[in-house]
């Protein structure tokens, strides 16, 4: 009786670890926990035209779904549709791992004639890219966000500055902070904690100076960091500095802080994304602001730029739902469900034909811009660069170096990466 | 002469926890000494093995690391002092018999069992140079000129993320070392009051040295726990402002979210390591100083 017993309890424990059932349909992995309810409305709505359940699980914070999806592809977990939120880099180890479905097909069909080539560029891999990916279409744009600068027209107007017209130059730019600082405004505002945001306000110079050929010149080593060009971008950051530009905090705040430093008006403006116009709406409704690009330079080469992108999807090469999944993302991209998630979610959609159904102002300006955004480079700088660059330009706008030595710090680490490489 | 039969119903008992064991902890660590010889981006099939590069590269050629370690000895050494003899005269004063001591215990033990993630978040607030109650505190005295933003200055932000650390963790030493004093025997101090030693002398001939075993304990704890900060650091800088806070775990975690693994874990392991050498060496130096 006793033996009974035991391999009785024994049986139990190993039934209660068995697997879960999983629900047949198509599950959906988000990282946008503010568009639950709309991706279930379009769920529901979808369930009821073809009888296929398509279930959506959301994941906040971002970087908490990224190590999610991590863990879940070394496990072979992934679910029919998901994102790896991470650059062409880290796309391609998916890709190559047999993680994501090949688009090219159904793309080459017309269905990519519905969106904006450059945001569809950003998940495509030409012919000889870098990590030897079979040239295609990897991904679905969802909708497409832009980073430009914000800026409160209330405050503009107490510095005495034109509130329909917004500085257009870095001089202009820097002459509205004098005014503003004078009238005891704080000037600008932005998560500088988050380093992917310094670097895109920092790119928004290196397009203008650069352009597209030396950038890619750079990240090959033939255009040095310590090259005047790159000084000259750097200096930047040092003038801004110097004329203590920044609000206070602005190097640890997280771009959540910043949002609610512009939105509680402790600053006349913000680098931000298309998304802050729906998180300004919750956090002030009765906010007055307007958006413009970043500052051009006087003696510029190139024009201005801005960093853009998509909440892409793509597909799980493994699933065995893959026909049913690409389905779905079709009929989202389609003109009714892409209004549908622009009215709810105030975002940009991807289906360039629904552009004209935007109503608020700052959201068409955004839209407007989308032909500004950086094209997607065929190579990409090593992430400890980035990194570096990063916390230089920190450093810079905190007063503890200067550009030469940001510069010099740079490429003496690309000097060692380029060499690791080349062994 | 008859041999007992091994008892299979007791193994039975235990074989769940030796399965949860050796998939939770004995697995990983195989696992993560074993990745640190490879390089590999955590998703693609194949690791490339690379011997004892990794290693090389973090001992000889990664500054960041080094200074990240240093910045985690610099909060580690200001736990052991300050957050330690704060929590130690607590614990005496609570020991003598002060009125509410329950009351006190109670709320010495909060800040610990707080969430580090919340507690970062709200000291964040309180730190902040816009909104924060510090400075406006310091402004309501008369000390505006002190006022700053204590997270973005990299002189001050490592110091302020120690004092939320001790804050946070000087609940736990007190706990420890009041239990510690409560084992005392009372005679002892009655003994030395007769022969006239006063509150000092009564300390340092009598609480000290049967202390020193718990001191110990403390101190390992305080150093373990504090060495591996991140929850606090995560959510108040990032290692911000350019890297004035970085510590070991956040690095770590750097690394390991651009997918470079074999990295990752070699430094984990170094890391590791340290942490388990200067383990032995206090045990050591605790076990002379109790034969002494």
């Amino acid at each position: 009786m006793k033996k009974f017993f035991t391999i009785f309890c024994f049986l139990i424990f190993l039934f209660s670890c068995s697997p879960k059932k999983v629900e047949k349909g198509v599950v959906i992995w988000h990282w946008m926990t503010d568009r639950e309810e709309v991706f279930n409305k379009l769920a529901e709505k979808y369930y009821k035209k073809t009888g296929i359940k398509v279930k959506f699980e959301t994941y906040a914070p971002s970087d908490v779904y990224r190590e999610k999806v991590r863990a879940a592809a070394q496990g072979k977990l992934l679910p029919d549709i998901y994102s790896p939120l991470g650059d062409l880099r880290e796309l391609a180890s998916f890709i190559k791992a047999g993680y994501i479905e090949d688009l090219t097909p159904y793309m080459e069909e017309g269905w990519k004639n519905l969106f904006f080539d450059n945001i569809l560029r950003q998940n495509y891999y030409d012919k000889d890219n870098q990590w030897a990916v079979k040239e295609g279409y990897y991904g679905v744009p969802i909708d497409v966000v832009s980073i430009q600068i914000f800026y409160n027209k209330n405050l503009f107007e107490k510095a005495g500055l034109d509130p329909n017209n917004p500085p257009t130059t870095f001089e202009e730019f820097i002459e509205a902070c004098r005014k503003l600082k004078t009238a005891g405004i704080q000037p600008f505002v932005s998560g500088f904690a988050e380093e992917w945001l310094v670097n895109v306000f920092c790119q928004s110079f290196e397009w203008q100076v650069l352009g597209e050929e030396g950038i890619i010149k750079t990240i090959k080593g033939e255009i040095k960091y310590t090259d005047p060009r790159w000084i000259k971008i750097f200096k930047l950051f040092e003038k801004m500095s110097n004329e203590k530009i920044f609000a206070e905090g602005v190097i640890t705040m997280l771009n959540k802080d910043a949002e609610r430093v512009f939105a509680t008006e402790k600053a006349a403006m913000a680098l931000n994304g298309s998304w802050g116009i729906n998180v300004y709406k919750g956090m002030n409704p009765n906010l007055k602001y307007g958006v413009f690009l970043p500052p051009k330079l006087k003696d510029a080469r190139y024009p201005v730029k801005i960093w853009g992108s998509s909440s892409f999807l793509n597909v799980n090469a493994l699933s065995q739902y893959k026909k049913e999944a690409i389905d779905f993302l079709k009929w989202l991209t389609e003109e009714e469900q892409q209004i549908l998630l622009t009215k709810e979610t105030h975002n940009i959609p991807s289906n360039k034909n629904v552009i004209n159904y935007i109503e608020d102002e700052n959201l068409k300006n955004f839209a407007s811009n989308i032909d500004k955004i950086f094209p997607t480079l065929p190579i990409l700088e090593h992430w400890k660069v980035v990194s570096l660059k990063c916390r230089g330009l920190q450093s810079i706008i905190l007063n503890q170096k200067t550009a030469e030595e940001v510069a010099s710090e740079l490429q003496k680490l690309k000097d060692e990466i380029l060499k690791e490489q080349s062994l | 002469m008859t041999t007992k039969k091994p008892d299979l119903n007791g193994l039975l008992f235990v074989l769940p926890a030796i399965i949860m064991f050796s998939i939770f902890t004995v697995y990983p660590f195989i696992k993560t000494f074993q990745m640190s010889f490879y390089s590999w981006d955590g998703i693609s099939p194949i690791m490339k093995f690379i011997g004892f590069k990794n290693y090389k590269d973090i001992l000889f050629n990664d500054p960041l690391f080094w200074k990240a370690m240093l910045n985690a000895a610099i909060i580690t050494f200001l736990a052991l002092t300050v957050q330690n003899l704060v929590a130690l005269l607590l614990a005496v004063i609570i020991d003598k018999g002060v009125k509410f001591n329950k009351f006190f215990r109670t709320v010495f033990f909060i800040p610990p069992i707080l969430s580090g993630i919340v507690v970062g978040i709200v000291w964040k607030w309180i730190y902040d140079g816009n909104y924060g109650i510090l400075n406006a505190i310091l402004s309501f005295i008369g000390l505006k000129e002190y006022t700053t933003a204590w997270l973005s200055n990299t002189k001050t932000a490592l110091f302020s993320i120690a004092v939320v650390h001790m804050w946070k963790g000087f609940g736990w030493g007190f706990v420890i070392l009041l239990a510690g004093l409560q084992t005392i025997p009372k005679e002892l101090y009655e003994s030395a009051a007769i022969d006239g030693a006063d509150d000092f002398k009564q300390f340092i001939y009598i609480t000290a040295p049967l202390m020193l075993p718990v001191f110990f304990i403390v101190s390992i704890l305080t150093i373990l726990g504090t060495m591996q900060i991140f929850d606090l650091v995560y959510s108040m800088t990032r290692g911000g402002p350019a890297g004035a806070t970085e510590v070991p775990v956040t690095y770590i975690y750097k690394y390991l979210a651009n997918n470079e693994l074999g990295y990752a874990t070699a430094m984990a392991v170094i890391f590791g390591l340290i942490l388990f050498s200067l383990s032995i060496i206090q045990i050591i130096i605790s076990r002379k100083l109790k034969k002494t």
